[in-house]
């Protein structure tokens, strides 16, 4: 009996130094860095869905040049990672953020790209104090989705998204579809980014000086009520809720049930934009789906154009970090991303993004960034504004939910809105 | 040797405590402390400089009309969730210790929900209430029924009762502990003197249990208040921002709206209000306890 507890004692105290010694071991190994011979280098990539394709570049970048590039994903808020990798010493060398973060991160950690092949290939490269910054990975725009599998089987005829213009051409054409049978042809995604990042923005973003628009919220001169875009996208908006399909439980459908309905046809309108194509073919996706300008009453220079741009950027970290022959070694790659046959293959063909680049001419194999994409070299995308304080998605999402949920009357969200910028400390840009 | 010095009284400290100290000050003190430091800086949590900006934070913070809010609601729902967890959690101890046929498997059924991490147990229960209920209230009614997480206080409800599921077969265990403590012979003596079953459970049991009420009610009450797992996967705050907790405005504050001062400020708060409840309600409950 004794014997065995010694034995056991003596057993649990290796045990329990080796636990000790690995966690030890763990944190030396991660600060050598390297591999050996070759440079290696880390990505941090902030899009789930294309995690595997870029492990897969990665290793063709090896093959082809040596360089090693460990990619990482996280679930965790975007800027919460970032920090614990700062607070840590050791950042990634290549960071996937969003646009606004360029503008705070990149300026602050970011390294000059500037003489770079790529950046004359595109107008979406964020330029801060006369630095290239942001590497823009692709082009997001948002509309209205639609589905003309679905419709056709409603209306028997070939749909045309060019045919509606305003408000009253979709509600007229909405109506053909609830009398062909369609009880509800519209959905609305409930997050507080789609509704009031996506949505509630094209209002300030649909005009000639959004800049302008946003400081007249700040100063709290604004009066919403009396604006006519905010009116007509809320009229927009209305008429997406009263044939929504999801009507008895708006806030409470999961994205997987909206995207299902896009997806299979039960539905034939959707607010929402390319990024959402991994998300459709997930289901018994029919094919055909589509997306065109939101239909407003009100006429005006943006009435027929998407709204998007640039979306999820890269920079370099050039902090006392990452050694220089570090920071090249990852400027050579996104320059590689952009300009090598490989690299617009990734974008457009493997990950179905619609890409930032010119020169790229690789079809894209997303059906809603096709159509983005004639967008984008039509010149017809209205720019996003990208300096919205952080906590706007959410507290104004909460108001766009009740209005969706029809918990308050349209004066009560201008209200909202004019109450919330008026309160908010202006975002220094 | 001499035992009673200072020096061989730090020695033997060092060898026994020594590693635990250590690590607990790495992972525990030292991080609380350079916490403090930050809620007079107005940090984002990225940035390279820390502006020093004085009490501002804790102003701000007190301010917060969202922050107490959510405080508020938070102790509405540890109230509710605290009741719920103990009177379940004794009422399955007393019919896991009764001897009923199988009480072992009860009590492993009870416990296992408790080994599901507080993401999962979200997600699934975010889809029982949001499909499963729905489609059977929809059988039923013949018509369209709303999703309890649709509403306020429905989400509150779903929050309290995935807690109470969670956390009453781990309180369970406690109280099965108490109950065997106590000796069958004190019982048989009441009863022998004349108690009924009841009499005996109230006078002789459950004072005797005392210690074990103490700390499950302590658990739970500090479980209950930094509640964040269950609270982002079940209901991620809504309907309207309306079953957003206290830990998780305090996650918000200081990792999305990148205000890490105000935020770490903020949690300091609910720390202190968490530690001032466990505590004065340990120290009520250790007054009266009975020893056998």
């Amino acid at each position: 009996m004794k014997k065995t507890r010694k034995v056991l004692a003596v057993l649990l105290t290796i045990i329990l130094t080796l636990g000790l010694a690995a966690c030890g071991g763990g944190g030396g190994s991660d600060s050598s860095g390297g591999t050996g011979d070759g440079t290696s280098i880390t990505l941090f990539n902030s899009k789930n869905e294309i995690q595997e394709q870029f492990e897969e570049l990665a290793k063709q970048y090896e093959e082809q040049t040596g360089v090693h590039v460990e990619v990482y994903y996280s679930q965790d808020t975007v800027s919460a990672h970032l920090a614990t990798k700062y607070a840590s010493k050791s950042p990634y060398t290549i960071n996937m953020v969003d646009p606004k973060d360029i503008y705070t991160l990149g300026k602050q950690y970011g390294a000059d790209m500037s003489g770079y092949d790529w950046v004359a290939d595109t107008d979406y490269a964020i330029t801060v104090d006369g630095k290239v910054l942001g590497f823009p990975t692709c082009i997001e725009a948002r509309g209205i989705l639609y589905n003309a599998d679905a419709i056709k089987r409603v209306t028997g005829k070939d749909f045309d998204p060019s045919s509606i213009n305003t408000l009253d051409d979709f509600k007229a054409f909405l109506d053909e579809l609830v009398a062909g049978g369609m009880e509800s042809p519209t959905a609305i995604l409930k997050p507080d980014w789609s509704l009031a990042a996506h949505y509630l923005q094209q209002v300030y973003e649909e005009r000639e000086d959004p800049e302008a628009f946003i400081q007249g919220l700040y100063a709290g001169e604004v009066d919403l009520m009396q604006d006519a875009k905010f009116n007509a996208l809320m009229d927009t908006f209305d008429t997406l809720k009263a044939y929504n399909m999801f009507k008895a439980g708006a806030i409470s459908a999961e994205d997987e049930l909206v995207h299902q309905a896009m997806s299979e046809g039960q539905d034939a309108f959707q607010f929402g934009g390319c990024w959402e194509w991994n998300d459709i073919l997930t289901y018994d996706y029919t094919g055909n789906i589509g997306i065109m300008p939101g239909p407003q009453n009100v006429q005006d220079a943006y009435t027929g154009m998407l709204v998007g741009g640039g979306s999820k950027y890269f920079y370099v970290d050039g902090s006392e970090y990452t050694s220089e022959a570090d920071q090249k070694a990852a400027m050579d790659f996104l320059n590689w991303l952009a300009t090598s046959d490989e690299g617009k293959t990734f974008v457009s063909e493997t990950c179905g993004m619609v890409s930032p680049f010119r020169s790229n001419t690789v079809p894209c194999s997303n059906d809603i960034g096709v159509v983005v994409k004639q967008y984008v070299d039509a010149g017809k995308l209205v720019p996003n504004y990208d300096y919205d304080p952080d906590d706007h998605y959410s507290k104004l999402g909460i108001e766009m939910q009740k209005y969706l949920a029809d918990q308050c009357t349209r004066e009560e969200l201008a209200a909202a809105i004019q109450n919330y910028w008026a309160t908010t400390t202006p975002v220094e840009h | 040797m001499k035992r009673n010095t200072f020096s061989y009284k730090v020695k033997q400290y060092l060898m026994f405590g020594g590693v635990g100290t250590f690590l607990f000050c790495a992972v525990v003190i030292v991080p609380f402390i350079y916490g403090i430091y930050l809620t007079f800086t107005s940090w984002d949590g990225v940035s390279r400089d820390k502006p020093l900006v004085g009490f501002a934070n804790y102003a701000a913070a007190f301010k917060d009309a969202d922050f107490w809010m959510a405080m508020g609601r938070t102790v509405i729902y540890s109230v509710f969730a605290v009741v719920f967890i103990n009177i379940l959690a004794f009422a399955m101890a007393y019919l896991v210790t009764s001897g009923v046929k199988g009480q072992n498997f009860f009590r492993a059924g009870f416990f296992v929900p408790n080994l599901i991490g507080g993401i999962v147990l979200g997600y699934i229960w975010k889809f029982v209430f949001n499909r499963a209920f729905v489609a059977i209230g929809n059988a039923i009614t013949g018509g369209t029924t709303t999703s309890l997480l649709a509403t306020p206080r429905g989400a509150m409800f779903c929050l309290i009762f995935a807690s109470v599921w969670q956390y009453a077969g781990y309180m369970m265990l406690i109280y099965v502990a108490g109950f065997m403590s106590v000796s069958d012979s004190l019982k048989e003596a009441a009863m022998i003197d004349g108690c009924t079953p009841a009499q005996a459970m109230r006078n002789v049991t459950i004072p005797l249990m005392r210690s074990s009420f103490v700390q499950c009610i302590f658990l739970s009450i500090t479980r209950c208040f930094v509640i964040y797992d269950v609270n982002l996967s079940l209901t991620k705050g809504e309907p309207f921002g309306e079953s957003v907790m206290a830990a998780m405005h305090v996650y918000n504050t200081a990792f999305t709206y990148k205000r890490y001062g105000q935020g770490q400020a903020e949690a300091l708060i609910l720390f202190i209000v968490c530690a001032i409840i466990g505590v004065t309600q340990e120290w009520i409950g250790k007054k009266g306890e009975v020893e056998a």
